[in-house]
């Protein structure tokens, strides 16, 4: 199987002849059916969009302009508040900081997922065969556990008494660690918690990456190597031009995941200690679920979906450019 | 060209190292699974549970409803599965083999169907099904489950519909198929790898949900898994054996799927995340 | 050792079988008399109601009434949104178990049916601290059923080996025993985390302080209150005895499960803890004892958290005459007191004490209930509950070196900020 998908179209003419799209009459039926097919094939996913993410979003943003707490909710009363949510979470410190935080905290898991996971991916392609399986076996454990059962291994690993963490490292000698509390401070429940989330992303970038590398024809390291190039040389002048579109593809999924990851944070510490490892989506639950406080809770939604955007907007414009130039 | 015997040795240790790494969580789940209750806690960590016990997983199974909610789990997941399959592989082919108006918002949007925040807008969606009386159904579970997952299943497939080469389809059109069936015998069989690392992505994200079923789902008989997963952990202090024996056997069909598809999977989600 | 698995899933493919008959539901369909073939929903939480309790309640009820109860256990993991939206559907429990912390909160919404007629038909001798969570604006919106506070648990071994023959009857006994097996013994004379939050409030309680004052028409923070602080400057000089972590609380890890390694002095908690200790240990089950929760002075023990439930008709029920029936035999003496027995749990009535006898827990229990106390019985209070419990940061800041006036500036924004949610 190839990779290499940037070969111009070439595609049945009716289609391409159809470039204008529906909307202007066209000479032959046929040629109309052949202009309607990409609309009617897209049309069920297109609709399951629109009926079941486009209206729980609209929902969310009416609610979002709501009051609506434990009564509201219970005696089916809407209580239209205008801007108030939005004005009290853009107007507290609190949701700027989490913001920032959140940002800070997307970035620091996405590079060390992105370069961690590509290491092992390149560690994959060296290995030899019984020890590739071997690591293989190891990744995809790690990626298929559960993601509750995982959070609560941590927490175990960690413990502040009984954790096998603290007890390796007083057994190493670093006896200031016996009771170390992983969780009263910030920083140290980050570790924790971007080590989870790193510990289960990084096998689906090595992986991926290690089958990337697989279909790279080996006549591009021969040429490379008849230019006289070094291993360094071949790698920045074949390896990573070639895995350039798959590193792109994938540094947008793990923004997304790590972005949006709640379980992880909220169970490792539930957001502290004192608030302090809130990122979005915890804070949005917090807020809005924890507290009851529904119609807050969507209006920090739609503030998350609105950052979100902001920050794969520059992946949005790559994907347009290119999208643009294959057609 | 040979290497030195370092050049040899630190590939293999590093992979030795990371195995155990990546490895040691879940071995302590599973290891945790078989401890009796005074070994899980202890001053030194039992490394090997030496007393092996099934209580843990009798206790899992045990409980009211446990096959029913085997039941509905399995049925929720596949059949999302396999929806989002049927529905995104015809899309995939559109945007990936046909030129028309909107392509390019098409796919922008369903890039941005992705990073819907479904855990912020449970409460939405529960109104929404409430509202439509059809609480404690798997009708609404398993449609959102599918939408949870079809803009991946969609965008990956496109990948793979992409790498396909043309020049087969077109070959099979000239042997006097039409589209439509130089499509099924042509492509289909070419996709496998895609369907099935698609399938497994979006496997693993309906078997985990937690928060929607949670609040659709009262009733015993419409419940899943995830909400027997986390009845272990009580007011009355978690049940750690209990948890790590369900969260074992949570684990099971995921491993089981991961050992059957992953290595056509693992070739396939490539050329999928590749196109992006 | 081969053969021992084969048995064991032979066992456990026994269970499946019988969960799997379990899990059928008999709906018969009406066949005549009014309330045949009605079926009422209750809700109780994980561990409320026994096995046993719940086969005797529903066969008296359906001997009286014709109809049959179907109780269905709820997880406390995510229980208040499924219990709010539970209350605005078509079809909700009949009859629910609601914490008494929580009654006002829901009360509000309207969500709860008003029970008056029950409370002059069989209330009138509830116990009155028991029955004020129940009471809003005036209004009976629940009735009590089942109340708890914590103890002191206690290792007998531990206790001998440090050579002390008799249980604290004062602050400062209790004090001086645990520092006594601080330095005659290896074991760790109290394991007390730092956010054992419901013995803090115990604590206040026993001060005679209040977490909340009123400032306006509005409730704020008064965890500056210097009463606050000597609670928690007493919280402090026990917790210092501890090795527990500061920041959690008893149940990460569960409390009885580390008291059940024997090498723990005592632990403050509730009497069910002890079988959490014996289900890790078997045989620390002798050492086991306990003993009131020793006050200031020998006359008055400390004060405590009375936690406990209430059950509640939902609004929305359309069965509200099945729903009272229910109640009405659920609290009747003869299963109120059947509750107490098997749960060692204090029940709603003090005529129905003497079901604890034997009982050593809950005899341990019942002196300080009557001094007990609950957090603020205001729905604002819901809202301070849900994590991260800004008392418990308090907690945390006051032990890692902060003085509780300085603490309690700290959580007073996030905690007036809860109290002042709009409703």
């Amino acid at each position: 199987m190839t990779v290499q998908t940037e070969r111009p179209p070439s595609g049945p003419a009716d289609v391409r002849k159809s470039d204008d799209g529906p909307g202007r009459p066209q000479p032959r039926a046929a040629e109309r059916t052949g202009a309607l097919a990409p609309y009617l094939l897209l049309l069920p996913a297109c609709a399951a969009t629109v009926l079941l993410l486009g209206w729980p979003l609209l929902k969310d943003l009416l609610l979002s302009f709501q009051n609506l707490n434990m009564g509201q909710l219970i005696q089916h009363v809407t209580e239209w508040n205008g801007i108030d949510n939005y004005k009290e979470v853009l107007t507290g410190e609190d949701f700027w900081r989490v913001t920032l935080r959140t940002l800070a905290f997307t970035a620091v898991n996405v590079v060390l997922i992105m370069l961690l996971g590509t290491l092992v991916g390149l560690l994959l392609a060296r290995l030899g065969k019984r020890m590739r399986v071997t690591l293989m076996i190891g990744l995809v454990l790690a990626w298929a556990m559960p993601v509750v059962a995982a959070t609560t291994v941590y927490q175990w690993l960690f413990a502040q008494r009984f954790g096998v963490v603290n007890w390796v490292l007083d057994k190493l000698g670093w006896h200031s660690m016996a009771d170390y509390s992983w969780t009263s401070g910030q920083f140290s429940t980050f570790f924790v918690v971007t080590l989870l989330i790193v510990w289960q992303s990084i096998p689906f970038v090595a992986i991926n990456l290690y089958a990337a590398t697989t279909t790279i024809p080996g006549e591009l390291y021969e040429a490379a190597a008849l230019d006289g190039a070094g291993v360094w040389k071949s790698f920045t002048t074949v390896t990573l031009p070639f895995l350039r579109p798959f590193l792109y593809a994938t540094t947008f999924l793990e923004i997304i995941w790590v972005f949006k990851a709640f379980v992880q944070v909220f169970t490792i510490n539930g957001g502290g200690p004192d608030r302090l490892t809130e990122t979005l989506p915890v804070y949005a639950y917090i807020e809005g679920v924890g507290n009851q406080h529904y119609g807050m809770g969507a209006a920090i939604a739609v503030l998350t979906i609105l950052i979100l955007l902001g920050v794969t907007a520059y992946y949005l414009r790559i994907v347009l450019k290119q999208e643009e130039d294959e057609l | 060209m040979k290497r030195s015997l370092f050049g040899r040795l630190w590939p293999n240790v590093t992979a030795a190292v990371l195995f155990v790494g990546f490895v040691f969580p879940v071995y302590w789940m599973f290891a945790t699974a078989f401890k009796p209750t005074g070994d899980i806690i202890a001053e030194d960590p039992v490394w090997f549970p030496t007393d092996v016990t099934f209580e843990h997983f009798q206790k899992a199974t045990g409980v009211d409803h446990f096959w029913t909610y085997v039941g509905n789990s399995l049925v929720v997941t596949i059949l999302a599965v396999v929806f989002s399959l049927v529905i995104a592989l015809v899309a995939a082919f559109a945007l990936a083999r046909m030129r028309f108006r909107g392509r390019r918002g098409f796919v922008i949007g369903f890039m941005l169907a992705q990073m819907a925040p479904w855990e912020v807008m449970v409460i939405a969606m529960y109104m929404i099904v409430r509202d439509a009386s059809m609480l404690n159904s798997l009708v609404p579970l398993t449609v959102f489950y599918m939408m949870m997952i079809l803009p991946f299943t969609v965008l990956t497939l496109r990948g793979f519909v992409a790498a396909v080469p043309r020049e087969l389809e077109e070959a099979a059109m000239v042997d006097g198929c039409t589209r439509g069936q130089a499509f099924r015998r042509v492509i289909l069989p070419l996709l496998a790898p895609g369907l099935m690392s698609t399938s497994l992505f979006g496997f693993i994200t309906a078997w985990n949900e937690f928060p929607l079923v949670l609040v659709l789902n009262k009733e015993a008989e419409s419940q899943t898994l995830p909400l027997w997963l986390s009845s272990f952990q009580t007011a009355f202090g978690d049940d750690w054996g209990a948890t790590m024996a369900a969260s074992s056997l949570f684990a099971v069909p995921i491993l089981i799927l991961f050992v059957f598809l992953q290595r056509r999977a693992v070739s396939g989600l490539t050329a999928g995340a590749v196109k992006g | 050792m081969k053969r021992k698995l084969v048995a064991a899933i032979g066992i456990a493919g026994m269970i499946f079988s019988v969960a799997a008959c379990g899990g059928k539901d008999d709906d018969k369909a009406a066949t005549g008399g009014s309330n045949k073939g009605q079926t009422l929903t209750v809700w109780v939480m994980d561990g409320s109601a026994p096995d046993q309790w719940q086969k005797d309640v529903a066969a008296a009820f359906e001997k009286k009434t014709q109809a049959k109860v179907k109780f269905e256990v709820q997880q406390w993991n995510g229980i208040q949104q499924k219990l709010t939206t539970a209350l605005s559907e078509e079809n909700p429990p009949d009859v629910f178990e609601i914490g008494n912390t929580q009654t006002p909160a829901y009360a509000k919404t309207g969500g709860l049916a008003e029970l008056a007629d029950l409370k002059s038909s069989i209330g009138a001798d509830w116990t009155a601290a028991l029955n004020n969570s129940s009471v809003f604006e005036n209004k009976q919106y629940a009735a009590p059923w089942y109340f708890a506070n914590r103890v002191v648990i206690y290792n007998k071994k531990v206790w001998a080996d440090a050579g002390i023959k008799d249980t604290p009857k004062t602050r400062d006994e209790f004090y001086a025993d645990l520092k006594q097996i601080g330095s005659k013994t290896k074991a760790e004379p109290i394991y007390l985390p730092g956010q054992n939050w419901y013995h803090f409030v115990g604590l206040t309680i026993g001060e005679g302080a209040e977490l909340v004052k009123k400032d306006g028409d509005k409730y704020v923070s008064n965890l500056a209150d210097p009463k606050v602080a000597a609670a928690m400057e007493t919280y402090k000089k026990f917790q210092a005895l501890s090795k527990a972590p500061k920041d959690k609380d008893e149940a990460t890890p569960q409390q009885g499960e580390v008291f059940g390694k024997g090498n723990v002095g005592a632990i403050i908690g509730m009497g069910w803890e002890a079988g959490t200790a014996i289900k890790a240990n078997p045989a620390i089950e002798k050492e086991i004892g306990y003993f009131t929760i020793p006050g200031a002075t020998a006359d008055k023990p400390e004060g405590v958290f009375l936690g406990g439930s209430n059950l509640a008709v939902a609004a929305g029920s359309k069965k509200q005459e099945l729903a009272k029936e229910f109640l009405k035999i659920a609290l009747s003496d003869q299963y109120e007191g059947e509750l107490a027995k098997i749960n060692g749990v204090i029940p709603n009535k003090e005529s129905l004490q003497s079901n604890l006898a034997g009982n050593a827990a809950a005899e341990a229990a019942a002196p300080a209930a009557a001094g007990g106390g609950t957090t603020p019985l205001i729905p604002e209070w819901a809202a301070v509950e849900n994590a991260p419990n800004p008392v418990k940061t308090f907690m945390t800041a006051v032990l890692n070196g902060k003085s509780p006036a300085e603490a309690a500036k700290q959580v007073e924004g996030d905690f007036n900020k809860r109290l002042a949610q709009q409703q």
